[in-house]
């Protein structure tokens, strides 16, 4: 009786909506839940745009962008990318193995799921963390040590992100040159270098370009526990309410950062699509695990 | 012709082709950087002798994390759930400000090159800095608490939610963006039922994504005072109390485990 009911209308009904409802409907009371037992008074929030525009006026324009300054901030800055760089470094030659081995087609399944275990507990601790728990405790700060807990940090870190996605680039290849290596009598170690590394060398090298990327940011903010870099200097800048500095600080974090990822997100592109690929728009912050998996599917179908 | 593939020979091998000079500039310019990044005189002096030294000392401080100290455990109960309160109200704001900053940059949405390009612009500032050195800002600028690193979380939000759902704007299909011009549709009506429709899916499962991301990144806000259990850990690291820390490591640990758990259960729902 209904069908005949819908039959007769233009429109066919709409789907039941339940789920969606029951959904939205959770959502607000765990959003209303949360405001409202949040440890903020609401005069708080009623001074808030008053706190921002006076820190936001001190730190850019009472005095204009403090020069004078200049040459320490970008010294910490200089300081932050080569944490980076060598941290990222070390992520990359130590990862490289362990992805390897974590792909079940290189390593069996009970192995590679033991490494990939490894390899998501690594990558469950923050940088941040690795610097307060672990490297600031065992190598101390001040000096170089403070550049060195966090440049360890930083490598240790990257293994975790750098080793899942090296094996799942390595379980997606062809395994025609695999088969022939061993074909021809190549040992296990000839394999992987003649029959599995030509294939996956580009993309795990934009990878490590991307890493060094997203640890340019991871290092900007270890200053700020102690662990060496740029964030130091903003951290002392904020304590001693130097926001003249900080201002300057700021302005070189943001121009340095963006400079970076045009160069290597023109590199990384250059190096996945080889010579003649054209720079379309801006590249990516996130995981690109994570857009392989959903937005992936979209720049695709485009392109 | 027949000359020269003779002298190239039955068993002779082809020659292998020559090195690209952008490779070779590549190799020398990976070279001098990280000789620059790591010596003592210019960069941060790294050692590779010295990191094994440390990390035979390391070996008796990490043993101090063993055991957890477990009374320690209600005290962190209330924080806990401060950085879970953070992060549902940061990703709910900031994913609802993500929504149409993301249609604006994004040139299917937004015909227009000056607004498209100040907003890109306006996002690439953002995503430059990362959350913490906000949280930092912030605190100085409000006073410490969960309001500045709700703040902080907002930004981080929208760098990124923005920064996927526009590219997902980009690659949607074009016919229902026709159907609603044809249909005689303004830009605003083509936004809600030809665009909106197509990346909703997406739109969701980032903002979960998101939400992932926040729970990791307020754990550690409270160490430059913006609130949640990340205010213990700076304690705890102040005096010392490594039985102390390990307890909150392994609480993060399994909160965040089934923070995903939910989350990729409810992306499997809804999308």
């Amino acid at each position: 009786m209904s069908a005949q009911a819908t039959a007769r209308r233009a429109r066919p009904a709409a789907p039941p909506r339940r789920m969606k409802l029951i959904a939205t409907l959770a959502l607000i009371a765990l959003v209303l839940w949360s405001a409202l037992t949040i440890d903020i008074e609401i005069d708080r929030i009623l001074r808030l745009p008053e706190g921002l525009g006076l820190i936001f006026y001190r730190m850019f324009l009472e005095k204009g962008p403090l020069w004078s300054y200049f040459p320490e901030a970008l010294a910490g800055m200089i300081e932050s990318l080569q944490i980076a760089w060598v941290g990222t470094i070390i992520g990359a030659v130590l990862s490289l193995p362990l992805g390897l081995v974590g792909a079940k087609n290189v390593s069996g399944g009970f192995v590679s799921n033991a490494v990939r275990q490894v390899l998501n507990a690594i990558r469950a601790v923050p940088e941040i963390l690795l610097a307060v728990v672990v490297f600031i405790p065992i190598v101390g700060i001040g000096g170089t040590a403070s550049a060195y807990a966090g440049t360890l940090a930083i490598g240790i870190h990257s293994i975790g992100t750098l080793g899942k996605l090296t094996a799942e680039v390595v379980e997606g290849i062809d395994p025609g040159p695999v088969e022939a290596a061993r074909a021809a009598g190549g040992a296990p170690a000839q394999v992987q270098r003649w029959g599995v590394l030509p294939q996956v060398m580009p993309e795990i090298v934009a990878f490590w370009l991307y890493r060094f990327e997203i640890n340019i940011r991871a290092s900007a903010i270890l200053g700020v526990v102690g662990a060496g870099g740029v964030g130091d200097a903003l951290n002392q800048a904020m304590i001693f309410r130097r926001f003249d500095r900080a201002g300057m600080i700021i302005i070189v974090i943001i121009v340095a950062t963006i400079l970076i990822d045009y160069v290597s997100g023109t590199l990384r592109r250059r190096i996945i699509q080889g010579a003649g690929a054209k720079r379309i728009h801006g590249e990516e912050i996130e995981e690109p695990s994570f857009v392989g998996a959903g937005a992936g599917k979209e720049g695709s179908g485009s392109g | 012709m027949t000359a020269s593939t003779s002298s190239l020979g039955a068993t002779q091998r082809p020659a292998k082709p020559r090195r690209s000079p952008w490779t070779i500039i590549a190799i020398g310019a990976f070279l001098v950087i990280t000789w620059w990044a790591a010596s003592e005189e210019f960069g941060i002096g790294f050692d590779v002798v010295r990191v094994v030294n440390n990390l035979t000392r390391g070996a008796s401080i990490l043993a101090e994390f063993f055991p957890p100290n477990w009374s320690y455990l209600p005290q962190t109960y209330g924080p806990m759930l401060e950085t879970f309160k953070m992060a549902v109200i940061a990703s709910i704001i900031g994913c609802g400000v993500a929504l149409p900053v993301s249609f604006l940059a994004s040139r299917v949405t937004t015909p227009n090159l000056a607004i498209f390009l100040a907003d890109r612009g306006i996002l690439n500032v953002i995503r430059a800095l990362p959350d913490l050195l906000y949280a930092l800002v912030f605190v100085s600028a409000v006073g410490v608490g969960p309001l500045p690193g709700i703040m902080a979380l907002v930004l981080f939000n929208i760098g990124v939610v923005a920064k996927l759902l526009s590219e997902t704007v980009d690659g949607v299909d074009p016919g229902p963006i026709e159907a609603t011009d044809a249909a005689g549709g303004n830009r605003t009506q083509m936004v809600r039922w030809a665009v909106l429709p197509q990346v909703l899916p997406n739109y969701v499962a980032y903002s979960l994504y998101v939400f992932e991301l926040n729970i990791r990144a307020s754990a550690v806000l409270g160490i430059v005072g913006a609130g949640g259990i990340g205010n213990n850990i700076n304690t705890v690291r102040r005096f010392f109390q490594y039985d102390n820390m390990s307890v909150i490591l392994i609480e993060i640990f399994v909160f965040v485990f089934i923070i995903e758990l939910i989350s990729i259960w409810l992306r499997r729902r809804l999308v």
